[in-house]
């Protein structure tokens, strides 16, 4: 597949179709691979595939600086192909002014990827190789939520205690997330402060409840908050849980469905809430 | 000679330490491929082997990522600044890594260089640094490129070595490490060994005369556009210093805090 992957950019640097790949790149196998920014069509040899290839790259398409670097395509994998499909939805893609390169993908040997449904990218412009996807009902993709929930409540919020004084708020997971973009996020707010900016465990839930609540229904469950988190918090679990929330509450799995209305991005007039009118 | 502990011993030791109220903190086995340094409740959650770093550093030991400077309370027209009380529990720090230890001397110097920074050397004079030698490394280590080796003992009061028989040899560097472990070692004909360390990869001297040619060559956008911003690095990283004051609270009473801060968020030294 790799061999192609690289074919495929070299074409489009060469002919003008776009003036950045978006890709993998690995220096050594012991080290993970990390993003590339393809510019010259000479340099495609950089570029790499892998089961190593986990990080969402996905982010960087939001980023001032690789916008600088003209029209993108990008290398992503069924998973990440969501949060596109969101962003598009969003308003905060052009997606005619980016060519997506599906990565036909096995498994990164992730915990998402025992549950993975989306091998096969669905809405790339261009796809290289070939697997199948598999159905995966969802008490399987949410088994681990599941599983957390069955706890009693007592066992829930020790477990979040210890994993939230952990949190040094770094702000890698605000800052890897796809979905992430608003210019002036709540926590930076600070005329007055909105809220506490201290790593404290009171801070730290606010934090992590915040984020949780303005990704409800808008996380496509790439876990690359989870891989960034210096701390090895586990962020998918809280993820997972506002993403079984919207399924079963509202039938709508982010991220699946270009076509579809967002939950928190859109309204009607027959809304029954008065606040709405 | 030199002097041994047994693994058994340095836990009862452990124990021994918690009964005193003094606060230890150990690199801790969260779950699988997960370790932290972190207080501990027990000696057995002391994991001394099985990882090659824990994934924080232990700078917070001396130099906590929140802390209160002072608080006020607001009476009508007066307004009382309260002094946080400094802080008085002796630490001992277990089984950090040399790379870790190293950085305290550092840290020494930037919170005493212009004014002494009363809570940050309490909090030192009242820890006590055990350092437990590499036997392991990765492809992410690069101690013997900046001029430290797995069995560095800067900034450590002792450092504890690998013997083959599994007991662990303590070498006291200063007084503390000494007092520490007076009385419960034991001589021993063997001595311990680090692991040979990463393979050096850079001379240093070389990079500031490299550095002063190729400051403004393109190449560099294609490493610095991957970077996202967020603050990992220098949170993670056991010299970097920065903090941030803020107040929190209301407008009867709060507290005027410091937490950490870093330079690769947007709003760094944006002051009002």
């Amino acid at each position: 597949m790799l061999q192609p992957l690289r074919e495929t950019c070299r074409r489009l640097l060469e002919d003008g179709t776009v003036q950045v790949v978006i890709g993998y790149g690995q220096a050594v196998r012991a080290v993970e691979p990390y993003p590339v920014f393809i510019t010259a069509p000479d340099d495609v040899g950089q570029l790499v595939w892998n089961e190593q290839c986990r990080t969402n790259l996905v982010k960087y398409l939001l980023r001032k600086e690789i916008r600088a670097l003209g029209k993108p395509a990008i290398v992503v994998k069924g998973c990440d192909e969501r949060a596109l499909v969101v962003l598009e939805q969003e308003s905060q893609i052009d997606r005619s002014q980016v060519v997506v390169i599906g990565m036909a993908c096995e498994g990164m040997a992730e915990p998402r990827c025992e549950v993975c449904d989306a091998h096969q990218p669905r809405f790339a412009d261009v796809t290289i190789g070939q697997t199948a996807n598999e159905d995966q009902p969802a008490e399987r993709r949410y088994a681990h939520v599941r599983q957390f929930l069955e706890q009693p409540l007592s066992s829930r919020i020790a477990y979040w205690k210890a994993e939230l004084e952990r949190c040094v708020k770094c702000y890698a997971c605000r800052q890897a997330c796809p979905l992430c973009y608003c210019e002036r996020c709540i926590v930076d707010k600070n005329r007055p402060t909105c809220l506490d900016s201290s790593a404290t465990l009171k801070g730290n839930f606010a934090w992590q409840i915040i984020r949780s609540f303005h990704l409800a229904s808008r996380c496509v469950g790439c876990d690359q908050c989870s891989r960034v988190c210096p701390e090895g918090i586990d962020l998918r679990l809280l993820n997972l849980s506002m993403a079984q929330a919207s399924e079963t509450n509202f039938g709508y799995r982010s991220g699946t469905d270009p076509e579809a209305e967002l939950i928190l991005g859109h309204y009607s007039q027959q809304d029954q809430e008065n606040f709405i009118r | 000679m030199s002097q041994v502990i047994s693994k058994p011993a340095l836990r009862r030791l452990v124990e021994l330490w918690l009964r005193q109220g003094k606060r230890v903190i150990a690199p801790v086995q969260i779950r699988p491929n997960l370790v932290s340094y972190q207080p501990v409740r027990g000696p057995e959650q002391v994991a001394l082997e099985g990882f090659v770093r824990p994934l924080n550093s232990i700078k917070e030991v001396v130099f906590p990522r929140h802390e209160k400077l002072f608080q006020y309370r607001v009476r009508g027209k007066q307004i009382d600044l309260l002094p946080a009380p400094l802080p008085d529990v002796e630490q001992v720090v277990l089984a950090a890594r040399p790379c870790d230890a190293a950085a305290f001397p550092i840290l020494d110097h930037v919170f005493n260089w212009d004014s002494r920074d009363a809570a940050y050397n309490r909090r030192r004079e009242l820890t006590t640094v055990v350092t437990l030698a590499c036997t392991e490394h990765d492809a992410h280590c690069f101690c013997t490129t900046v001029g430290s080796r797995p069995d560095d003992p800067r900034g450590s009061d002792a450092l504890l070595l690998e013997v083959s028989d599994g007991t662990l040899e303590v070498r006291c560097v200063t007084d503390k490490g000494q007092s520490l472990f007076a009385g419960q070692t034991e001589a021993s004909a063997r001595t311990g060994r680090a692991g040979p360390g990463p393979e050096r990869r850079a001379d240093l001297e070389l990079i500031g005369p490299l550095l002063e040619r190729a400051f403004e060559r393109s190449e560099w956008p294609a490493w610095t556009n991957r970077c996202l911003g967020c603050g990992a690095c220098a949170f993670g990283c056991p010299t970097c210093h920065c903090f941030d004051m803020v107040d929190e609270g209301g407008p009867t009473c709060g507290a005027r805090v410091r937490n950490w801060d870093t330079c690769q968020s947007g709003q760094f030294t944006l002051h009002a």
